[in-house]
Order: structure tokens, then C-alpha cells, then sequence
């Protein structure tokens, strides 16, 4: 039987702090970013984008909290969150203007009038310094009248308030080599080249010079934690809590420049880099990779040496958990309609093969089981690598956690993720084979890759329907955009109106146009995107331990990273696919209606159609049941959306990989979206993930799998996302919980990549919804990520309620 | 008519059944059954034909749709109250059926898109329902699965029944029959070679009493019970434990005497104790509810029970 270990009194008030602490808005970064910027002009690129770290470095605030052990902070108040202006922060006047910068509904920030003043007062400086800024100078002409589409996720100004993330640098390097070794690898590679530099030497030069400074910069960082730890022990006078600090003090001055000696120090090199690339980087899926394999040997090494205990290394664990959970960045409101639950993506990875395929589960794989299960936290997220010799022990554990904390783990599967990850050039085999997941669930390398997620550095959340409804409209969109804009021009291109299609063949046809005209459209704004990017951004703290670029003295946003893919996703998989199966159904198979009443139909929201509605809902097959007049057309259009993607070529010389989940962008994508051919009103949320449509899988999870199995998930290497509600009733018991092993193990014996669980009632989410404060800690999966379900936007607590709950 | 095309009345088809037999099953439930247990979970189950069912929750009301009350000829559907839509404040008019006008003939299903009105009992092939069933053979063989056939009483469609569980067998999926065991000896022996476990009702071993409320005798039961296990078959036994019927220490200990009379055949005993969670099936076709409406047992008692039944070395589970 699996056991949740008692928690230490410490590691409770340190949650109980998380739980019960608003985050303060600080302006530290902000102000030594602006300075820096606003006095140095002559600094430019690579080398400014260095400087400004080295800069921040130094100046921003140090903070030990109270029995912290585990350190490092973004801001100068416990849970606060920075600014990143070189983004964009046009955003807070906007939300300042309409009047949701004090009075956030969800995710509320505390914000000082002063500091309100401070930030007021550098908006106009940024309004045409920052990335933003900068990128909406290149739109090329041509996309201006694609704009207003609701279909590819790019707008014409404002777009980089996402920072470029979505990567897993090598941690691992960092731990073990340090940034001094770094540092003086670099420091010979210059020495080298000094005096006798042609073409490309030069910009390796430059990147090697950024090395070095951001190197002295993480030392700067660490030591002075360590200062501030020896001042704190100087005057401490609890001799257990003196001594604690005078062990971290020893620590933080020597981790950064010198390799790790112990598992308390590898966890601290782990954060205290995650701080730094995040106070230099902005925080957006900057996921840590494979934890228990950087950990393991460290543990082991302890525990022998008697240096540790399981219960004392366990604390460890916890405390950095909630560090990293602490980890916030206010955005602008409008994304808490997506993203709620302060997250920013900081995924795990556990589990999986080493090099040799063997399976890579240690005592540390189940140590981060017994946190997330322990502590109920969401944050930070974790995903399991699952493959054919993953311990029965470990099934267990992870299923007994997922059931306390609603998705936690998410379950991936090696046997479909690793052949992907090798198709289309994008990785070798060893790599493959060290893949992490990355945001949400996004496989790609463990510190070898640089993915960058499609879009403005965001990801590329394409609307498949949409896409559709452009193609039987004649590229036009019914609907106004999301500023209230009704578009007077076509946003896709010429195909004629459904009611102008004699076959089924015509359909296809149009949709395939519309499917290439927007997926190209997209992929050609993130690279766009990318090349000014790289201009402005270069990230050489994240270049310096990135397998690749200090062997091609080259940053990762000019392509120095071993491997270079980079993910474009569609969202609402189950709505496209119905909308074809419904339209050959009802107008050219069975002809029950005219192309023309149906076209009618969906442009006037189904008004007065109400027969013609319930008949579709529920007399047409749909996706999601084993049927296979849904599932061909499955197959057709996930195979073009794939071939599409995976055909097209980023700035780095790979090519994009297709990805299929949402985020919760399926709740505000609906909300954007008019009435679809499957019966879906305007409004309404588009489907999750691969998820058939809400409620309409209605032969239960068997055939449901099946389903979603036929699609063919091998070709979304980007990832794909099955988020199962199941009702506590059926897994109450071991049997129950064997037998829903062997479901997820049949599913992905099948060909399924990955799958998520939430084990609560719909009436218990009901319940939570009228009495949250009585559901605090009830943590559910909403998408991609995890969150406690009380502090979810309303329509998406809806979104969750309404999907079907499989029972007995 | 034989083989493959024989056809046999189903009202359900449940994938993911994970309470009726071991691994991953699909249920499918056969409707008709010769007794008339109070406590019927399955209203739907109990008469031999198709029977309208109406789901109030699916439909649209009378001012979006109603086009079932022009189509029915015998006048059985009407307009019903104007009431609130569950967990709504909108006002809606669902219709009102006559079932003692009614001779489910269906028509109204036809036109019903939302799908309230619906027909319980269909017609399947032989061939058809295998098919159906074999659809889910990679979750048997991943979790040691298969497909039970259930009722009613599968065994008042004894020809189908047979046929169903031959070609099953004859494509390797594993077999379970669930059955009240009141049928006659020689449909019993006709299955056990395809059946590889009988999940058994013993709902309580005096026979006065057992007619007295379920409308038949039990000597039948627990002589194709002794028939099952003298051929070497396998039992799994069910017992639903009913308030003020079969609950006494005393009926389970004669219970759990009988059980171990019978030798290796029995290996697993389940404790299914009574629940009210199927009235409101009962509204979907009849007028009135007419199911029994108890008190559940308490897990104390429940727990007492299986310890008796564990005294004569038998395994026990409670669902």
C-alpha cells in the first residue's frame, strides 16, 4: 500500500506561507533593467543582453526567508514577482486603463501606488524599446489582411509580452561542471582567436565574451546568498538554525563556480540557475527536465557517506518544491483567462530509460511523488516517462498521487514519444532517449535542445475549426475579434461557400487550402519572430551549459543548440473532426439537408434550427466513440495538419513539429469562435485536447481510446494532450486502480503518447464552486497544467464540469 | 433460424465494466427476467420486450420540439406541466405519456433527435453483437478481461446466449455469465463448456422465503449451482444483501455453508449490499417507482457478514 509520509512542522508553515501570501508586485528588475538600458545605448546586442544579466546580478535583491534552505529569489518580498520590460510592459497601462491592473479577479497582485508611479513613469521609454516594439516594425505587408482570422495565434502589435521559453537547459552541466569551468573554457576559446578573427570568429568571440560575463555573473549571484546566509548566521541565535546557515553559506560559496558536492547543493545550483534564467529570461516554460536523474547519484552518494537521511533529503525536496512553486510573474489579466493559478510552467520530468533503455527509476523518482502527493501541490508540475519496465512500485505511486493531487503526474509514454522524436531529422537516439517534457507536455531534449515554442515566443495555439469555418465561408470570419473588431476583408483565402461545393472531394479541397494558407502564414510569423528575436534577445546564460553552442560558438536563438526543433499546436481537434464527419454526413452521404440549410444553420447560430441542431448532436456519428466514419476523417485531417507543419523550415534549419493541446486556450478560443458545422453554438469552449467533444463520447473509455489511438499521434512529436475524468467510485480499490493501469497501459500499447487523470466527482467540483473556501486544496488538471480548481476562471471551471465523467 | 444470425434482445452494452469479472470488461445486458426482485436495480431489464424509455433531462420541451406528440396514433403522449429544467430556472413543457395507452411501438423515438424518448431493447444478431464486443480485445488481453453476459436472466435467450459465448470462445476472449441460475439444468450444461465464470445471485437459501419475495423458488438456483460446480466450472457467487430479506447472520452463514459445499468451484464471494441509486430508471418507464426503498446497510454490518462468510475459508469481497 502506498503512504504519504507525515510532513514536517517546517515544510508545513513553508506551504501554509505559499498558500496564504498574495504576491507583491516589485520593481527592483524593472528599475535596474531601465537604468541599465537608458544609460548604456552604446551597448548593443549579445553583448548588452550580457552585461544587463551581470547587472542584475549583482543588484538584485537577496532574500532568505525564515527557515528557508533552499534559496533564491525573484523580487524583494517572498512570493514577489519581477517586471520584464525588454518584453513588452505596454500590457499594465492597458489593464491600469480598464481598470483590472488593482482589481484582478483572478491571480490578484498587490501593488504599491509608488511603484505604480515608477512603472507609469518608464512605460513610454519601452513603448519603443522593447521586444515588442521591435517585432511589430518587420510584419511583412501581406499579413495584415490575414489579421483578425482567429485562426494562427499572431497579432499585429503587442505580441512579445511572452518572453521566448519552453526549453530545458542542461542542469545536469551545471551541477556537475559549474559556471568557473564554463567560464574558463570560454576564456581559453578567446584566447585563441585573439588577433586573428575573420567572419564567423567574430560573432563566436562575442558569444564567448558573453559567456565569460554571465558566468561572473551566477557566481556574483550565489555569493552573495552566501553572504547574506553568514550575515543571518552571524546573528542567529537558535544554534540549529545557525548551524543550518552556516552550511548554506559554505555551500552558496562554493556551488556556482565549482561542481556540487552534495544532493543539497545540486538542488541549489538547480534553483539558483532557474533564478537566474528567469530574472534574465522571463519565466515561461522554463522546465527543469529530468530531476531524479541530475539528483539520484547525488543521494545515493550522501546517504552512504551517512551525510543524509530518506527524511532529511525528503525536506530538502519539499522546501525546493515550494520555492519553486513561490515562482510567479504577473502577465496582463486577459491571460488568467487561460493560465490561472499563478503558473509558469516549471515542469519536471521523472522516470523514463537511461542511455541503454534500461529503466532509469531511483529513490529520487519516488521522492518527488511523495512531495507533490504530501505537500498537494500543483506547482511545480511533474510528468512520468513511462515504459515497459517502469516498476509496478512506481505505477502505484504515481496513480495514488494523481488521485490527491488531479494530475499529477502526467503519464508519457517512451514506446510512441522516442521513435517520434527521431522522425524528421529532429533528434538522434541518444538524445531521444534523454527527452524531457517541457510547459506542459511538450517532449524535447534535456538540455540539448532549443525549442523556443512557436508564436511570440508563446506558443502557436492554431484554431483548427476556425480554420474550417473560413474554409466553407470563402475565407471570410463571421465573427468580430477579440478587440471587438468585425473584419470587412477576407482573413483566409478564396474558397468558395460550402453551398458552392458539389462533393465532399470540394470540401476537402478548400480545407486543405485554408489549412496550408494559415499554418504557413503562422510558421512564417515565428520566424519572423525568431530572426528579430535573436537580434535583440540572445540568451547566452541559457547558451553557456545548452549541449552545442559553446562547441559552435553560437547562442541558442542564432541555432548553437544541438538540436532545434520548434512546436506549432492545434487546439480543438474534436470540433474540426466532427465538422467533417457531420457535413459528408448530413449534406453528400444521407443528404438530409441542403448544403445551403446547413451553412445557414451555423451562420445564424443555429436560430430556429433547433431540429436540425439535436439531430446533428445526436443522430450523426462523432469523433471519440470507435466509429469509424468519425475516425477516417480523423485520421485525413490530423495527417494534413502534421504534414503541413512538419514540411516547413525555422530560422535554425529544422523542421517544425506539430503538437495537439490547448492550455485552456479551448475555453477562450470558443469564446472568439462562431457556431460550428458539429453542433457546437457560438461561444461555446472547443474541445480539450484530443478529447472528443464534451460529452458526446458516449461508449465510454475503451472505445474512447481507441479512438484517439487512430489518430496519428506518432507524427506530433510537439505532443499530445488526454486529460480522463474519473469518478473516485471507480478507482476505490486496488482492483479498480489495476484495472485502470491496464487501460493507460492498452492505450498506450496502441499508439497513445501521453494521458492525464482527474479523479474527482462532478459533484464535488459543483460543491467547490459554491463553497470554495471549504475546496482550497482541491487540485484538478485543467489542460496542460495543473491548478487548484478555486482559483480557475469561472468558464473553465464550467469547461471541466462538462466533460464526460467516466464511471462504471 | 441458428448460429451467427439468431437474434437475441439487448438493452445495454457497457464497455470498462471493471465490477463484473476479473480485468477489463464489456457487459452486455439482455433484458427479460422470470423474477421480480424488489430491489431490481435494472427496471428495464425485467420485461421480455422493448419498452419507450424517457430521459426528461434530454428533452427540449414541447415549445422547441414536440414533434413526438403528432406522431404517436394512440394518443399516449401529451402535453405535460410547464416545470423548471433540472438545475435551471428555465421554464420548460415536457410531454406526458399514457402508459396504459402506449404499446411501444416507437414511432415517437424516430423523430426524438435530443433523445428522451427512446427504445430500451434492441435486436442483435449473433454476429453483430460479437463483433460489437471484440471491438474492445486489446484491453482484455491487456488487464485479463473479457465479456459478461448479462440480464435479466441471459439465460431466458438460452439459444443466443449459447451461440454468443461459442463464438467468443471460439476467438479466445474470456467468458463470464451472469445469471440468477433459475433456468432450466439443461441450458446450464449447454454453456459451461464456453463459460469461463459464472458470477452466481444466491439471494437467500429458504426457499419460502425466496418465492415469497422474488416470485420463485430456489431449489432450481442451488441445484444448477451443485450442476455448475460438479462439472467443474467456476463460481463466483453474489450475494445482495437486503435489508429485513436476506441480511440475518444466520441466512449468510447457511449461505456460506452452502458455498463451501461446493467445493474449489467457488473462488471469489462478493457482498453487493443493497443501494437506492436506481430509481430513478424506474421514472424513465414507469409511471410509478415501484423499487424497494430501504435504509443501506451499514458498513459494520456489511463487515460482519463477510467475516462469517470468511470462517468457512471462503475469499470475500464487499462492492
Amino acid at each position: 500500500m502506498y503512504k504519504l509520509k507525515p510532513v514536517p512542522i517546517k515544510v508545513l508553515k513553508m506551504r501554509d506561507k505559499y498558500r496564504n501570501t498574495i504576491p507583491k508586485v516589485c520593481t527592483s528588475r524593472l528599475k535596474i533593467v531601465t537604468d541599465f538600458y537608458q544609460n548604456n545605448p552604446n551597448i548593443t546586442g549579445i553583448l548588452k543582453r550580457a552585461m544587463v544579466f551581470k547587472e542584475i546580478a549583482e543588484k538584485t535583491p537577496i532574500l532568505i526567508s525564515e527557515d528557508e534552505v533552499v534559496v533564491g529569489s525573484m523580487a524583494s518580498t517572498y512570493r514577489g514577482s519581477a517586471l520584464f520590460p525588454e518584453n513588452d510592459i505596454t500590457w499594465m497601462q492597458a489593464d491600469y486603463d480598464n481598470g483590472k491592473l488593482f482589481n484582478r479577479e483572478l491571480d490578484p497582485y498587490i501593488i504599491d501606488e509608488e511603484d505604480w508611479e515608477y512603472i507609469k513613469s518608464v512605460i513610454p521609454y519601452w513603448k519603443k524599446n522593447s521586444l515588442s516594439a521591435m517585432v511589430d516594425q518587420y510584419i511583412p505587408e501581406g499579413y495584415f489582411s490575414a489579421v483578425g482570422n482567429q485562426v494562427t495565434v499572431y497579432n499585429s502589435e503587442g505580441i512579445c509580452a511572452a518572453p521566448v521559453g519552453h526549453f530545458c537547459s542542461n542542469y545536469d552541466k551545471a551541477i556537475r561542471k559549474g559556471f568557473g569551468a564554463v567560464k574558463a573554457e570560454a576564456q581559453a576559446k578567446m584566447a585563441e582567436m585573439e588577433g586573428h578573427m575573420e567572419t564567423d570568429t567574430i560573432k563566436q568571440y562575442n558569444f564567448y565574451r558573453s559567456v565569460v560575463i554571465v558566468s561572473d555573473g551566477m557566481i556574483v549571484l550565489s555569493k552573495r546568498y552566501a553572504a547574506e546566509a553568514a550575515r543571518q548566521a552571524a546573528e542567529c541565535t537558535n544554534s540549529e538554525r545557525k548551524a543550518e546557515l552556516e552550511m548554506m553559506a559554505d555551500s552558496l560559496n562554493w556551488i556556482m563556480e565549482n561542481p556540487a558536492r552534495t544532493f543539497y547543493e545540486a538542488i541549489q545550483v538547480m534553483f539558483l540557475y532557474q533564478i537566474g534564467m528567469c530574472l534574465h529570461n522571463n519565466m515561461h516554460g522554463i522546465s527543469f527536465g529530468r530531476v531524479d536523474q541530475y539528483l539520484g547519484s547525488f543521494y545515493e552518494a550522501d546517504l552512504k557517506a551517512g551525510r543524509t537521511t530518506p527524511e532529511k533529503a525528503q525536506e530538502i525536496f519539499d522546501l525546493f518544491a515550494l520555492k519553486v512553486a513561490e515562482m510567479n510573474k504577473i502577465w496582463f489579466s486577459g491571460t488568467t483567462l487561460t493560465v490561472t493559478g499563478y503558473t509558469v510552467g516549471q515542469l519536471m520530468t521523472l522516470g523514463g530509460v537511461d542511455k541503454e533503455n534500461n529503466d532509469a527509476t531511483n529513490a529520487v523518482t519516488y521522492m518527488m511523488l511523495q512531495t507533490a502527493g504530501r505537500l498537494i501541490l500543483h506547482d511545480p508540475p511533474m510528468a512520468l516517462r513511462i515504459n515497459k519496465n517502469t516498476p509496478k512500485e512506481l505505477w502505484e505511486a504515481a496513480l495514488e498521487t494523481t488521485k490527491i493531487c488531479g494530475g499529477v503526474p502526467t503519464f508519457e509514454n517512451d514506446d510512441v514519444i522516442i521513435p517520434a522524436l527521431m522522425k524528421n531529422g529532429r533528434m538522434n537516439l541518444e538524445s531521444a532517449r534523454n527527452y524531457c517534457l517541457i510547459g506542459c507536455v511538450e517532449p524535447g531534449g534535456t538540455g540539448d535542445e532549443w525549442p523556443a515554442c512557436g508564436g511570440s515566443g508563446g506558443e502557436a495555439y492554431w484554431n483548427m475549426p476556425m480554420a474550417i469555418i473560413h474554409a466553407i465561408n470563402d475565407g471570410n470570419n463571421p465573427m468580430t475579434d477579440r478587440y471587438g473588431n468585425k473584419s470587412d476583408k477576407r482573413t483566409g483565402a478564396h474558397t468558395g461557400y460550402l453551398y458552392e461545393m458539389d462533393t465532399f472531394d470540394d470540401v476537402l479541397e478548400a480545407v486543405t487550402t485554408q489549412y496550408k494558407y494559415f499554418l504557413e502564414w503562422q510558421m512564417t510569423m515565428v520566424n519572423m519572430f525568431e530572426v528579430v528575436a535573436a537580434e535583440h534577445m540572445a540568451q547566452p546564460l541559457i547558451s553557456c551549459m545548452m549541449d552545442g553552442c559553446m562547441e559552435s560558438g553560437k547562442d541558442v536563438m542564432n541555432g548553437g543548440a544541438k538540436n532545434n526543433s520548434c512546436g506549432v499546436p492545434g487546439v480543438g481537434i474534436g470540433n474540426a473532426i466532427d465538422c467533417l464527419a457531420v457535413i459528408k454526413y448530413m449534406v453528400y452521404d444521407h443528404k438530409l439537408c441542403t448544403a445551403k440549410e446547413l451553412y445557414e444553420a451555423v451562420m445564424n447560430n443555429w436560430e430556429g434550427k433547433e431540429d436540425l441542431h439535436q439531430f446533428i448532436l445526436n443522430k450523426v456519428p462523432h469523433y471519440g466513440n470507435d466509429n469509424e466514419y468519425c475516425d477516417e476523417w480523423a485520421k485525413w485531417l490530423l495527417n494534413l495538419f502534421a504534414d503541413i507543419v512538419s514540411s516547413f523550415t525555422n530560422i535554425r534549419g529544422c523542421k517544425f513539429a506539430p503538437g495537439l493541446y490547448p492550455v485552456a486556450t479551448n475555453v477562450l478560443w470558443g469564446l472568439l469562435t462562431p457556431a460550428t458545422p458539429d453542433g457546437r453554438r457560438k461561444h461555446e469552449p472547443l474541445s480539450d485536447g484530443i478529447s472528443p467533444v464534451q460529452q458526446l463520447d458516449k461508449n465510454g473509455p475503451t472505445a474512447l481510446l481507441k479512438s484517439l489511438a487512430n489518430i496519428p499521434q506518432e507524427k506530433y512529436s510537439n505532443g499530445t494532450l488526454l486529460n480522463m475524468k474519473f469518478h473516485p467510485t471507480a478507482l476505490s480499490n486496488e482492483t479498480g486502480m489495476a484495472k485502470l493501469e491496464a487501460l493507460m497501459k492498452t492505450y498506450f500499447s496502441m499508439g497513445g503518447m501521453e494521458m492525464q487523470l482527474n479523479v474527482v466527482s462532478g459533484e464535488t467540483l459543483r460543491k467547490a464552486q459554491e463553497n470554495p473556501e471549504e475546496y482550497k486544496d482541491l487540485v484538478v488538471r485543467v489542460a496542460g497544467y495543473s491548478a487548484y480548481f478555486v482559483e480557475l476562471f469561472k468558464n473553465c471551471q464550467d469547461d471541466l464540469i462538462q466533460r464526460t465523467e467516466l464511471t462504471l | 433460424m441458428s448460429g451467427i444470425n439468431l437474434k437475441g434482445k439487448v438493452y445495454d452494452i457497457q464497455g470498462f465494466s471493471i465490477q463484473d469479472g476479473p480485468g477489463i470488461r464489456t457487459t452486455v445486458f439482455l433484458k427479460g427476467c422470470p423474477l421480480s426482485c424488489p430491489w431490481c436495480h435494472s427496471p428495464e431489464s425485467q420485461a421480455f420486450g422493448s419498452q419507450l424509455s424517457w430521459m426528461s433531462m434530454r428533452c427540449i420541451g414541447i415549445e422547441q420540439c414536440g414533434k413526438c406528440l403528432n406522431v404517436c396514433e394512440k394518443g399516449a403522449i401529451t402535453p405535460g406541466e410547464v416545470t423548471k429544467k433540472s438545475g435551471t430556472d428555465e421554464d420548460i413543457q415536457y410531454v406526458h405519456i399514457n402508459r396504459k395507452i402506449c404499446d411501444n411501438c416507437g414511432s415517437c423515438t424516430e423523430v426524438c433527435y435530443p433523445g428522451g424518448l427512446s427504445m430500451c431493447g434492441e435486436e442483435y444478431t449473433v454476429n453483430d453483437l460479437v463483433d460489437r464486443v471484440s471491438k474492445d480485445t486489446p484491453f482484455y488481453e491487456q488487464s485479463g478481461g473479457g465479456v459478461t453476459i448479462s440480464g435479466g436472466e441471459a439465460l431466458s435467450q438460452p439459444q443466443f446466449v449459447f451461440e454468443v459465448l461459442k463464438s467468443l470462445k471460439e476467438i479466445e476472449i474470456h467468458t463470464a455469465l451472469d445469471t440468477t441460475g433459475f433456468t432450466d439444468g439443461k441450458n446450464i450444461d449447454a454453456v459451461l463448456p464456453y463459460t469461463d465464470l459464472f458470477l452466481y445471485d444466491l439471494k437467500h437459501m429458504d426457499s419460502v422465503q425466496h418465492k415469497q419475495v422474488v416470485g420463485v423458488a430456489n431449489e432450481k438456483i442451488l441445484e444448477n449451482a451443485k450442476r455448475i460446480a460438479k462439472a467443474g466450472g467456476k463460481i463466483q457467487v453474489r450475494i445482495p444483501v437486503i435489508p429485513h430479506f436476506n441480511d440475518s447472520q444466520d441466512n449468510i452463514r447457511q449461505t456460506g455453508e452452502f458455498c463451501k459445499s461446493l467445493g474449489e468451484a467457488v473462488v471469489l464471494v462478493q457482498l453487493l449490499p443493497y443501494h437506492n441509486l436506481g430509481i430513478t430508471k424506474y421514472q424513465r418507464i414507469f409511471d410509478d417507482v415501484k423499487v424497494l426503498e430501504a435504509e443501506p446497510p451499514s458498513d459494520e454490518k456489511i463487515q460482519k457478514l463477510k467475516e462469517i462468510l470468511e470462517d468457512f475459508g471462503l475469499t470475500v469481497t464487499i462492492h
